[in-house]
């Protein structure tokens, strides 16, 4: 502990040297414009300032890209709620509640219960990352891809407890979101599928067109589409705040989004993106009256805030204990730490104390900068609501098409977002629930991979998904959840029986 | 002159005129700023390289050279992008020696391919790194020669991780594969870092890789180099012998040079491949690819082009040995 105490020392030294303070600071703000446009997210954003990071000196440059990644985090909500616009794929489930909220006037609250949780979460993932980096990480090595699989699979599960409302209309829609994942190049024998001769098309559709279309630009044409002009809210300074109940209600999802984030975030891969969405079921599936979900559920901004404030430091563990790139992000991270001539490896903690712990404590001061940043302008953002509609709605749709077309300067971007904007409409005509469409989206291609590579792995034999411990067990939690979410089916034939039984037995006693 | 309409839109359009004629005059190459596009994203060889190149040619021509990563279908969408846009100079790439693949896959899968490679023309070679055959180090195998006699004994078991299918990963193995005469199972990734993660999980037994990844991790002891594709030993390796030395006639590297579209003017290729030249030799771009690990490895264009045809050449023959992957019946 005394020695834990002591380096965090040394890392608050180097974090508060100005420079690195400065760096922080710039890292954090651009983080959060990044996160607030809609399409552009934080991969773009430390793309685009990875160049200027070459000439600064290694804590810094490493503090710079960091805070883009997790000042995104708090941003993404920003639109999230305030239009239902989603600021980058890990910020989309905070739509669904965060909008109906902001519908009812309490978009203040929203704004700052995301903000107070994403502190929260990112507070207490930085202890763990900055206590258990190693254990951890060894930990996570051990996920191959059957326990991936396994892992992936429960996240399809988990799609059951997602939304509210006919069961059979969210499966469609997972089952359409997996279809739209299979396009894209075959992981393991070359072929294009479904590319229609385009090569943009080689790595799929892209989550980000896809989110911002399906949710944005739905929800621009449905208001657009609305008989009469909606009221314009005007929020006052009382309705800003959290209620006391809100508060309470909040702290529990809060606790478990943070968590269950960290834990996603460790493992390589892009998985920390279904951490949002997770968190979301689970809150669900624990509140007692579930059914406040999708109409205002303030436990369905603050778990899924968390979760993703969480995942991105727990993506930083395997990146600093063991230098793997345990995602597109760390990767780029990794570039900009060889670039200075520090090569990340196991060795990485022990060899460059400062830059380790210098990046922990600069996440603590992040944290920090982006809670101070972001509380007040709640206020400013809320009122960006009081802009007639005829302005404002323009204005971010431009704002989504560069935001989308920024990601990979393509135009086929544009193009399948435009198409997802007119499905979502009807989708939403005729009330069906968006979100699977992104979550099987995300997750078709990855559930695919993991499977053929176990497949590869073990010559064709399925007994490779029992045989590890992990995949196993996970595969079990999973069959068990399945069961549970069949629970009211198999509930509702026996109770029909007992109605019947008893009735029988009165129309028996009348008689 | 009075302001009204007529003389407004005659004035507009001597403007508009003006610059018209401006625009077509002979111009000074380069007047804009220059874009390099990198088919990878950012963080990987092709960035890495490409970005010190960028800064280097910066300072030698004094006007902007910009990176722009333009991702896709394992480089195919940049790499069509530029041999496709306007031969003017402008729009330059920096690519992996997946360049000479890619097509090649095409071309077996009987579709029409996203480039050919008489669409690009060589500017220079800027480096290659030999791919060193890393092992997870809690495996038994000490030498090239324990491994090989222990493939022959159980063909098909032992694993290996690559950055994809067809990709330079896996154009890598299947030339030991060939060389040796041995089967191995392959479990493919989409990308460098997966594979290297697989690796290190235990979860596959050997890679092929760039050596400036795996350096680190084979000082912590966590991986064991046993030999490595180049004609010459890494520097940073000096006890690793190469495939040749052990008697397997192998040579692959994993290459990063520019390129331009074809049809661009001798005039501006002379520039840009002078500006190169400069820039290779300049301080600041040495000490850039020392920190990444990555040697220098600078060719012109003529002996670049022939450089790529060879290269191009044994990476088509690899190609047509692994002819079409079929999907295996599951047991």
């Amino acid at each position: 502990m005394a020695d834990t105490l002591h380096n965090l020392y040394i890392g608050f030294s180097v974090a508060l040297a100005p420079q690195v303070l400065l760096y922080a600071f710039v890292g954090c703000v651009v983080g959060t414009l990044v996160g607030v446009l809609p399409g552009i997210g934080p991969l773009a954003g430390i793309s685009l300032l990875l160049p200027a990071s070459f000439g600064l000196d290694a804590t810094s440059a490493i503090v710079l890209l960091a805070g883009i990644y997790y000042g995104a985090m708090y941003g993404g909500s920003t639109t999230s709620i305030l239009m239902r616009i989603p600021g980058e794929a890990a910020s989309v489930m905070t739509c669904i509640d965060g909008y109906e909220m902001t519908r009812r006037g309490r978009a203040g609250p929203a704004l700052a219960i995301a903000a107070i949780g994403s502190y929260i979460a990112g507070t207490v993932s930085v202890v763990g990352l900055m206590l258990l980096a190693p254990p951890l990480a060894s930990f996570a090595l051990r996920f191959g891809p059957p326990e991936y699989f396994a892992l992936l699979l429960l996240g399809l599960l988990v799609l059951a407890y997602m939304s509210g409302g006919s069961m059979l209309k969210s499966l469609a829609m997972a089952a359409l979101g997996l279809l739209l994942g299979m396009i894209g190049i075959d992981p393991m024998t070359g072929f294009f599928r479904f590319s229609y001769g385009l090569v943009e098309l080689g790595d799929g559709i892209g989550v980000v067109p896809v989110a911002v279309g399906l949710f944005g630009l739905s929800e621009i044409l449905l208001t657009a589409g609305q008989p009469t002009a909606p009221e314009v809210k005007k929020p006052k300074l009382k309705d800003l705040l959290p209620s006391r109940q809100e508060w309470r209600d909040s702290l529990w999802p809060i606790g478990r989004g943070t968590v269950l984030g960290f834990l996603i975030g460790i493992i390589p891969g892009s998985a920390h993106i279904i951490s949002s969405f997770v968190s979301y079921a689970v809150e669900r599936r624990l509140a007692k009256d579930p059914e406040r979900f999708g109409h205002g559920a303030i436990e369905g901004v603050a778990g899924p805030e968390s979760a993703n404030n969480s995942a991105t430091s727990g993506a930083f563990v395997p990146m600093l204990a063991l230098g793997i790139p345990s995602g597109p992000i760390p990767a780029v991270m990794i570039a900009a730490m060889m670039v200075h001539g520090i090569s990340p490896g196991p060795l990485l903690i022990t060899q460059q104390p400062e830059l380790f712990w210098g990046f922990i404590a600069s996440m603590y001061v992040g944290n920090v900068v982006l809670l101070i940043l972001n509380l007040p302008l709640v206020g400013i953002f809320v009122n960006v609501l009081r802009v007639p509609y005829p302005l404002l709605y323009p204005a971010i749709l431009l704002f989504c098409v560069l935001g989308v077309y920024a990601v990979n300067g393509s135009a086929v971007d544009i193009g399948i977002m435009a198409a997802m904007g007119a499905l979502g409409y009807l989708l939403r005509k005729f009330d069906f629930e968006t979100a699977p469409v992104v979550l099987g989206l995300i997750l078709a291609p990855m559930i695919e991979m993991s499977l053929r590579q176990s497949l590869a792995m073990s010559s064709g034999n399925y007994a490779i998904f029992v045989n590890r411990p992990i995949a196993s067990v996970m595969l079990l939690i999973g069959l068990a959840l399945l069961l549970l979410s069949l629970m009211p089916f198999l509930m509702k034939s026996i109770d029909w029986r007992h109605r019947l039984g008893i009735n029988t037995a009165n129309e028996g006693e009348k008689l | 002159m009075r302001l009204n309409r007529r003389n407004n839109v005659f004035l507009v359009s001597l403007i508009l005129l003006l610059a018209a004629v401006k625009v077509s005059g002979q111009e000074k190459y380069p007047d804009r700023p220059i874009t390099i596009v990198a088919p990878f994203p950012p963080g990987g060889v092709a960035d890495l390289t490409a970005r010190p190149v960028a800064a280097a040619l910066e300072k030698v021509l004094k006007n902007p050279v910009v990176v722009v990563n333009k991702t896709g279908a394992a480089g195919a969408v940049g790499m069509s992008f530029v041999a496709n846009s306007k031969p003017d100079g402008y729009n330059l790439l920096m690519a992996l020696s997946s360049i000479s693949i890619i097509p090649e896959a095409d071309k077996l899968f009987d579709r029409k391919p996203a480039y050919t490679m008489d669409q690009l023309i060589p500017i220079a070679l800027i480096s290659a790194d030999p791919t060193i055959f890393v092992v997870n180090a809690s495996r038994p195998w000490k030498s090239v020669k324990e491994f090989v006699d222990d493939a022959k004994k159980r063909p098909g078991e032992i694993s290996y991780s690559s950055s994809g299918v067809y990709g330079t990963l896996h154009m890598a193995m299947e030339m030991l594969i060939q060389g040796a005469g041995i089967q191995l199972k392959h479990v493919p990734y989409s990308g460098g870092g997966p594979a290297l993660t697989a690796l290190l999980g235990g979860h596959v037994d050997t890679l092929a890789s760039g050596p400036a990844v795996v350096i680190p991790h084979i000082k912590a002891g966590k991986l064991r180099p046993l030999a490595s594709w180049g004609a010459k030993r890494v520097a940073s390796l000096p006890d690793v012998a190469t495939f040749k030395e052990l008697g397997y006639d192998i040579e692959f590297y994993i290459w990063a040079g520019l390129f331009a579209p074809r049809g661009t003017s001798p005039a501006v290729m002379k520039t840009i491949r002078e500006a190169v030249k400069q820039a290779v030799n300049s301080v600041e771009f040495k000490t850039a690819m020392e920190k990444i690990e990555t040697p220098i490895a600078y060719l012109d264009a003529p002996e670049f082009q022939k450089f790529w045809d060879k290269d191009a050449k044994m990476l088509a023959d690899a190609i047509k040995r692994i002819g079409k992957i079929e999907i295996p019946e599951a047991k």
